[in-house]
């Protein structure tokens, strides 16, 4: 009797917890209470970035090589002193590469031609994707900069991403590799050279452009994109190289696959273009 | 469960969090990363039992939801029903009292978790949930649940339990004088 009781009301709290989560993602589809919940989503991510910053700085390059040093120390005792002066030595040269590549990829940030006369907010990735679903990047500069959901985010590249949600001080971006992306693409930025759909196929993956019409493309050639998806995005951002091209048996359709241009999985510092699609 | 055991299961969940999103984010394996939140669920569900376990899921489910851009509530909804299926695992004949079961079944149910989550996330149109990506979720996040489901078992004992020893410390014994 007492082992039935149990198991209705252990019934119960699983039905109500069931209802009360479908609930809430119910809610999360209607206007006034999803924005409610994105608003209390930015300000706990704004309130993690110092956190998620912290950890960056802890996690550098520079740990590596002292880990490296103290596990071979432990092996040969009696070079422990030169090792940790050779570890020293890598440390500080590692660390001086470091400091020279982020300070290329920022001197490169000021110099995007292909965003023409787009003003840009620079930001630093802070986190690689929260979710194993979808590919996504938090960066430091959020609303207080400028920042703003549906702007594109580019890399001294080509286009890296588009604004997904912005906090006060952090915005999540949806980088071009994420599945439920799709951009308006054309081979070249002449008006006769054919325009396809680009969508991601995950992170690593190249970008999959399908059945396209009026474009002969070949590999090697750059993807740039068309400013004609809904105007989504500007035209003539660079988005890929051409990888791989497939003819249809009839050959009468091409498809293809393309590299990004920008290595999303390295990716560090970004420009978020002050760039709102039409309505 | 008391209410110095909701504390300390709120305490480790913002904790939990933070590490989620600092560390375990930033160790991408496939694609993919560990995930913390899933395992406490797994873990959750073995020691609190299938009620118990189902509440503190859905209370993780809110806290992991809060940093994830998929939609608010689907976390909450895979945790409860994974949370709930741990406890019955747990309440299984000759389950009761193995620690390696305790192990095995959050291992498990972070491994299930996953592929629930990516399951009832495809049921709500998100796009590029199922595939071979969530294959390689559902391996990464088991693999880090093996070193993950340790801690976490060991912090929900100490939440559920202990909370549980620390407010029977205060109570009157049953059975006996209170004076003796």
């Amino acid at each position: 009797m007492a082992a039935a009781t149990r198991r209705t009301s252990q019934r119960l709290t699983l039905l109500m917890l069931v209802l009360a989560s479908i609930t809430i993602l119910t809610l999360d589809y209607h206007g006034e209470v999803s924005r409610g919940i994105t608003h209390i989503r930015n300000s706990v991510r704004d309130a993690l970035s110092p956190a998620q910053r912290g950890i960056a700085a802890a996690l550098h390059p520079v740990g590596d090589v002292f880990a490296g040093a103290f596990d071979y120390g432990a092996l040969q005792t009696e070079n422990q002193r030169l090792q940790d002066e050779l570890g020293a030595a890598q440390a500080k040269q590692e660390e001086n590469d470091f400091a020279g590549r982020q300070a290329d990829q920022v001197l490169a940030l000021d110099h995007l031609d292909f965003v023409a006369n787009i003003p840009t907010v620079p930001a630093e990735v802070l986190s690689a994707p929260t979710s194993n679903f979808q590919y996504t990047v938090e960066i430091n500069r959020g609303t207080s900069a400028g920042a703003g959901p549906r702007m594109p985010v580019v890399a001294p590249r080509g286009l890296a991403g588009t604004v997904l949600q912005s906090g006060g001080d952090t915005s999540t971006v949806r980088l071009v590799t994420d599945k439920s992306s799709s951009i308006g693409v054309t081979f070249g930025t002449g008006a006769d050279s054919g325009s396809a759909i680009a969508s991601g196929q995950g992170l690593g993956e190249p970008l999959s452009i399908a059945e396209l019409v009026g474009a002969s493309p070949h590999v090697g050639e750059v993807v740039f994109t068309s400013g004609t998806d809904g105007g989504a995005y500007p035209a003539g951002l660079p988005l890929a190289t051409v990888s791989s091209v497939h003819v249809s048996a009839d050959g009468l359709t091409v498809s293809v696959t393309a590299k990004p241009l920008v290595d999303l999985q390295t990716l560090q510092y970004v420009s978020v273009c002050e760039w709102l699609p039409q309505a | 469960m008391t209410v110095l055991s909701w504390a300390r299961f709120a305490g480790i969940a913002v904790v939990a969090l933070i590490v989620q999103v600092a560390v375990l984010d930033q160790i991408v394996v496939l694609g993919a990363h560990p995930d913390l939140m899933v395992t406490l669920v797994g873990a959750a569900g073995v020691i609190a039992g299938s009620a118990r376990g189902a509440s503190m899921a859905f209370v993780l489910g809110l806290f992991a939801d809060l940093v994830l851009p998929t939609p608010y509530g689907l976390s909450s909804l895979t945790f409860v029903l994974v949370g709930f299926g741990a406890g019955l695992v747990r309440s299984l004949p000759g389950n009761r009292d193995g620690r390696s079961t305790e192990w095995a079944t959050s291992v498990a149910a972070a491994a299930v978790g996953t592929l629930l989550y990516a399951v009832l996330g495809a049921l709500v149109g998100q796009q590029g949930f199922l595939g071979r990506d969530a294959v390689y979720a559902v391996l990464v996040v088991a693999l880090g649940a093996v070193v993950l489901a340790v801690p976490a078992v060991m912090v929900m004992r100490w939440i559920v339990r202990g909370g549980e020893r620390a407010a029977s410390g205060f109570a009157v014994p049953t059975g006996g004088s209170a004076t003796r």
